[in-house]
């Protein structure tokens, strides 16, 4: 029978807790900072790693959520018609990654951000705050709930 | 002051390093310093600068998130033997930032509230392979003893009664920070923002806008629409001071027994500006605690009380539409910092502790997530 992910990664973590650590000088602040937080980085990537195929998907569908709802809004402004067309076409051609999917459209968002406070079309710029912003908040709660598990987010540590 | 004209709308000595780190991106990876090697540039360094004393004692102190630091005795032919400590830049790092004015501005602060004394500086890399710079020793710890491990000070709870005695020092020094004379000081190394009420807000938003363009790893629409509401709303003031730029518990040094701040520390993002800034940076939740559903921030006191005692230690009339406006710099600020300068330096492995950058660029979620609520805010009025 083959060794598990998590067997190797749990003598990983054994090896640097009950070896290395302890062997290392007790001026060594930077190394012993350095080997704690390679144990925590390991933990935290054995918790989430069976579910991590499932959680990118889920970044792609958001801003793909995000694209598709900046499309709804209609026409673009002439100005920032070849921003919205590249936008249209990150999201008719989504990529077998999902990572790189998704950094695909949110470039393509970008690029009509930019376009449109440009040519000073404040009233779409207007229109796309009012439906960026509740889907970015949307996705950062879902993002804040991933990494809570660092330990950083006092308001998600405490609840 | 510099004449160099670049393209960014900043500081002329900050446009300059802006264009200078572009020529480190395609550096090979960075070796962290050794000790040994340490040891042997201060001896060089001090064969120079001090013939005959004896450099001794290196160790590399832990902590902190952006240089190389290390602490090392130098005894005099006399038998003196003082403690200092050599900050050294990495390749690249969660910030970027200057020796020389970190040198300066701490000279400048002496005698005004506590901070090292900076003695020694190698602004060009002449002998060191990275800027560094040479400061005093200072006695004193960033957090109880009886706290635990934690990251550059994140989540740092002082507790009762040290949390009472480090108040009053707290704003008294933030205070004497933003009240102290800089143009009487000669800053040469910080330019004065004074041609137009914008002009410092303006250089500071052109200043993280072009390392955010310069270095982030991903697209976020939120923060576009950030970067351009703060610089659609750059807002007048009336009075630059001195901003520390990182002023929170965890950059201070306190001695345990008496309670008293021995230290101000991390000088190095300070520049000349509006001190609303400082204010909308230590309120941050990142920086605070939460305990029993209070949160206090940097762990001292709630926001309320926070700008109450600071205004009355600084005499500064704190506008709530200012703070609003830093507020949400700061959060911006902080997700470029974390996001994007410090996973571009774990990246292209430009640092000497990647594996601390990459476990802080988890709390870019935190910083999207409140420029989106604050940026709702504003719309909906």
């Amino acid at each position: 029978m083959n060794p598990s992910v998590d067997d190797r990664l749990n003598s990983v973590l054994r090896a640097l807790e009950t070896v290395v650590l302890p062997a290392l000088p007790e001026s060594a602040s930077l190394a012993q900072e350095q080997v704690m937080l390679a144990m925590g980085q390991i933990q935290i990537i054995q918790a989430q790693r069976d579910v991590t195929p499932e959680f990118e998907r889920g970044e792609l569908v958001d801003i793909s959520t995000m694209g598709n709802a900046i499309l709804a809004l209609g026409p673009a402004p002439e100005t920032c018609a070849a921003q919205h067309e590249a936008l249209k076409a990150a999201l008719a051609k989504p990529g077998n990654e999902p990572r790189t999917a998704a950094e695909s459209v949110r470039g393509a968002i970008d690029d009509l951000l930019v376009a449109a406070r440009q040519s000073g079309e404040d009233a779409y710029r207007a229109q796309l705050s009012k439906t960026i912003l509740p889907l970015a908040k949307e996705r950062a709660g879902k993002d804040r709930e991933w990494f809570a598990v660092m330990g950083f987010d006092i308001d998600l540590s405490a609840a | 002051m510099s004449g160099i004209h670049t393209r960014v709308d900043t500081e002329p000595q900050l446009a300059e390093m802006l264009e200078a780190r572009k020529a480190r991106r395609s550096k090979p990876p960075y070796i962290p310093q050794r000790d040994g090697d340490v040891t042997a540039l201060l001896q060089s360094f001090f064969a120079k600068e001090e013939p005959e004393s004896q450099v001794g004692d290196v160790a590399r102190i832990g902590g902190g998130a952006s240089k190389e630091q290390f602490v090392f005795s130098l005894a005099k032919p006399g038998g003196e033997k003082r403690r200092y400590v050599l900050r050294m830049d990495a390749l690249e790092g969660i910030t970027e930032t200057s020796r020389e004015r970190e040198f300066e501005i701490l000279k400048a602060f002496q005698g005004v509230v506590p901070v090292p004394e900076p003695i020694w500086l190698d602004a060009d890399a002449s002998h060191f392979p990275t800027p560094a710079i040479i400061m005093e020793f200072v006695e004193g710890v960033t957090k109880p003893e009886t706290e635990g491990v934690s990251v550059t000070g994140l989540g740092t709870v002082l507790g009762d009664p040290l949390r009472g005695m480090l108040a009053p020092q707290y704003f008294a020094n933030l205070a004497k920070i933003h009240n102290f004379d800089w143009q009487a000081a000669g800053l040469e190394h910080f330019s004065a923002p004074l041609a137009d009420p914008k002009q410092p807000t303006r250089w500071l938003i052109q200043f993280w806008k072009e390392l955010l363009e310069q270095d982030a790893v991903t697209k976020e629409p939120l923060l576009r629409l950030a970067t351009q509401w703060l610089e659609d709303n750059v807002p007048d003031c009336d009075n630059p001071c001195v901003v520390h730029g990182d002023y929170r518990t965890g950059n201070y040094l306190f001695d345990e027994e008496s309670s008293e701040v021995t230290a101000i520390l991390d000088w190095e993002m300070s520049y000349i500006g509006d001190f609303h800034a400082d204010l909308g940076w230590l309120l941050q939740p990142v920086f605070g605690s939460r305990i029993d559903g209070v949160f206090r921030a940097s762990d001292i006191a709630p926001p309320e009380e926070i700008i109450a005692r600071y205004e009355e230690a600084s005499g500064n009339k704190v506008d709530p539409a200012k703070l609003h406006y830093f507020t949400v710099f700061n959060a911006w600020k902080s997700y470029i910092l974390v996001s994007a300068l410090g996973m571009q330096a774990a990246r292209t492995a430009h640092n000497h502790q990647d594996v601390l950058l990459t476990f802080l660029a988890a709390t870019g979620p935190m910083f999207v997530d409140e420029l989106a609520r604050l940026l709702m805010m504003e719309e909906s009025q």
